[in-house]
């Protein structure tokens, strides 16, 4: 079986997040949908160097939409009621959205909750079946202070992306001992030099 | 009319999040909707919230409010006829 | 160019089924309103308030008006998985724990909880851990004997139909021999304060495909499958033949009038299954009886099938919308239908839109075929996904 090739990987905090400008939508939308995107943006992918329906997207999210429901349940008695954006973001699988209609993806998607999802294998499951050509892989790790305090996981706020082809140039060949995105994102990802 | 427009559009820049746009930018007649400030759906009905929220204007369905989401100044307008600020 | 065909992949099969949902509880429950037509959507006084638009749902028998339990999304998957399991028990008997799995779809898990914990109003320990759909996936395999993989899925409206996809390739790829896959949603404030913050509620209750359609209907269920493969389960099966997904890459909420992305998914599960469209017998559309969501499926389904549309219903006017419950629960009243050989109808439509599929069955009626469904569903974030079932 030819070996699958990590084409670009990123690592991004929530100060990325708050310093990034990516356009009218970017501002409005909820942090776990900043984070994932930003983490895209950051691979530096030619999208368009490739066919739009045979992208895939695999997100992994720590806490799922926690964090903006309990921002959005926050709102439930302004006069007028809550806010209908918000709403919109209360699922998991939000970010998929931001990052399909970003980069026009029309590939299948996923999206796992909860930690060490196997995301990783499930992007190269979704390449070997034929189902996609190439997949990005996005872990969001995203609990905010309020939602820490009512479960029973430490504060966080950073993604991780991976970008996988069948093959091509790209940082390394994928092997058989990367488990999981955080860990080789972080492995393939210098750190930044302090500003 | 004057207070309300630049009122209703520093509320558009506050509510939307408009990082690259500061109020004295917006015209008062450009589209709010599509092409302009690119406000979609969601956003109608985030206004929505923001008229009942900010000057107790209560509208029941989406399209009492089309005719006044045009622009800024068909936004004041309404606000004017129907409000109670 | 792919590693495997998906004839060379070993084939899934459905070895039990359980649900309770607004029609009640137990597949004959299900299988009474299918031959009714019935609705189960009803006033219910919880949403009485004007901070919701209309207090018509699809609520489950005990869970709704005056049974305040903590941990609702809890009763509703454990009711079903215990059904589904009953039904396959002999299959089930024979399988190691470690060697069934548990794939879990939900978009908001015990959301209940977070209204409690806001409201300072008393939620047990295991109410509040439920917050987590992965720990309700968790705690459902541990209680319910899984002891393989398990994993926890959610893509909005689509999650069911993607749980089912997952439970099918843990089989395939030798990870598992049965997978438990769960779908569950309960009927909150939360949700239905957001969708009526959407204006996207009918206030007279959802009507699906209807030229009068206004909106949609929140619906509650937990719905269970499990799969096995396909040589562990007794003939005549329903197996899972083919999938698809894409993404309209559009608007958040949505979809794209044209349905080129649904119609995508649609011919990425046709190419899986390997079957052409005329071979379709049926199709049970996503139907919410939003204008956009019924205009865009009619139009997905024109551009796949051309003026030979299989029979099409929907069945969101006898259930709801049960969010991350939909792709299971939906699935579930296919099997049921292939069954019996009777086609669902549309409950709650009474005028068919003009651009509707002139396919559209309003009434249930019995047919001589039912090999081959296609099930549809869609969701926020642009997502569309197909499935295909095959009874034999």
């Amino acid at each position: 079986m030819d070996k699958l090739v990590v084409a670009a990987a990123s690592v991004v905090s929530e100060a990325d997040a708050r310093a990034a400008r990516l356009g009218t939508r970017f501002g409005r939308l909820d942090l776990s949908s900043r984070l994932a995107l930003l983490a895209v943006e950051a691979l530096g992918v030619d999208f368009d160097a490739l066919p739009r329906d045979r992208v895939g997207i695999c997100l992994a999210t720590r806490a799922g939409s926690l964090p903006t429901d309990i921002d959005y349940w926050n709102g439930r008695d302004a006069p007028g009621g809550p806010s209908p954006t918000l709403f919109a973001y209360t699922l998991p699988s939000a970010a998929i959205g931001e990052i399909a209609i970003r980069h026009r993806l029309t590939g299948p998607s996923l999206c796992l909750v909860g930690e060490n999802t196997g995301a990783l294998a499930e992007a190269v499951l979704l390449i070997r079946r034929g189902e996609v050509e190439a997949c990005l892989c996005v872990e969001c790790n995203l609990v905010t202070p309020a939602l820490a305090r009512m479960i029973q996981l430490p504060p966080a706020a950073r993604a991780c992306a991976l970008f996988l082809q069948r093959s091509g140039d790209g940082l390394r060949a994928l092997r058989e001992n990367d488990r999981d995105v955080e860990s080789l994102c972080v492995l393939l990802c210098p750190p930044k030099s302090a500003t | 009319m004057n207070p309300l427009v630049n009122e209703l559009k520093a509320k558009i820049v506050a509510l939307f999040k408009l990082e690259d746009v500061s109020p004295d930018q917006i015209d008062d007649n450009a589209p709010l909707f599509g092409a302009g400030l690119e406000l979609d759906s969601i956003d109608a009905l985030e206004l929505v919230v923001m008229l009942e929220r900010d000057y107790g204007i209560v509208i029941k369905d989406i399209e009492e409010g089309r005719p006044a989401f045009q622009s800024v100044r068909t936004l004041a307008e309404f606000i004017r006829a129907r409000g109670s600020s | 160019m792919v590693d495997s065909t998906q004839a060379s992949r070993p084939a899934v099969s459905i070895a039990g089924c359980g649900a309770i949902t607004a029609v009640g509880c137990g597949l004959d429950a299900l299988r009474s309103a299918l031959r009714a037509n019935a609705s189960g959507l009803r006033p219910c006084d919880r949403f009485n308030s004007p901070r919701f638009q209309s207090n018509i749902v699809g609520s489950a028998p005990g869970n709704g008006d005056g049974a305040d339990l903590d941990d609702p999304a809890w009763r509703l998957a454990a009711d079903a998985l215990r059904q589904a399991r009953e039904q396959a028990r002999d299959i089930v008997a024979a399988i190691p724990a470690e060697r069934i799995g548990l794939v879990l779809s939900s978009t908001k898990a015990n959301i209940e909880a977070l209204e409690r914990h806001a409201a300072n109003r008393p939620c047990s320990d295991a109410a509040r851990r439920h917050l987590r759909a992965d720990l309700l996936a968790a705690d459902l395999a541990a209680t319910h004997g899984a002891k393989g993989p398990v994993q926890c899925v959610s893509v909005a409206c689509v999650s069911g139909l993607v749980a089912v996809q997952q439970g099918a390739k843990l089989i395939e790829r030798g990870a598992a021999d049965a997978v438990l896959v769960v779908g569950v949603d309960h009927l909150s404030a939360f949700v239905v304060a957001g969708f009526s913050a959407l204006k996207a509620m009918d206030p007279t209750g959802c009507r699906p495909f209807d030229r009068d359609r206004r909106g949609l209907s929140p619906g509650e269920a937990g719905a269970a499958i499990v799969l096995a493969r396909a040589d562990r389960v007794p003939p005549p099966a329903i197996t899972l033949r083919g999938w698809g997904g894409s993404n309209d890459a559009n608007h958040m909420t949505g979809p794209t009038r044209d349905g080129s992305g649904l119609a995508q998914a649609i011919r990425a599960a046709l190419e899986m299954a390997e079957l052409p469209p005329a071979q379709i017998d049926y199709v049970n559309a996503h139907g919410t009886g939003t204008p956009y969501n019924d205009a865009m499926e009619s139009a997905a389904l024109r551009a796949v099938f051309g003026q030979r549309c299989p029979p099409t219903s929907g069945s969101k006017g006898m259930l709801g919308h049960t969010l991350g419950a939909a792709g299971v629960v939906e699935t579930i009243l296919c099997a049921v239908a292939m069954q019996e050989r009777w086609l669902p109808g549309t409950p709650r439509l009474n005028v068919a839109a003009d651009g509707a599929p002139a396919s559209l069955v309003l009434q249930p009626r019995s047919v001589a075929r039912l090999d081959h469904v296609l099930k549809l569903n869609t969701g926020f974030g642009g997502v569309n996904g197909a499935l295909i079932l095959r009874h034999g």
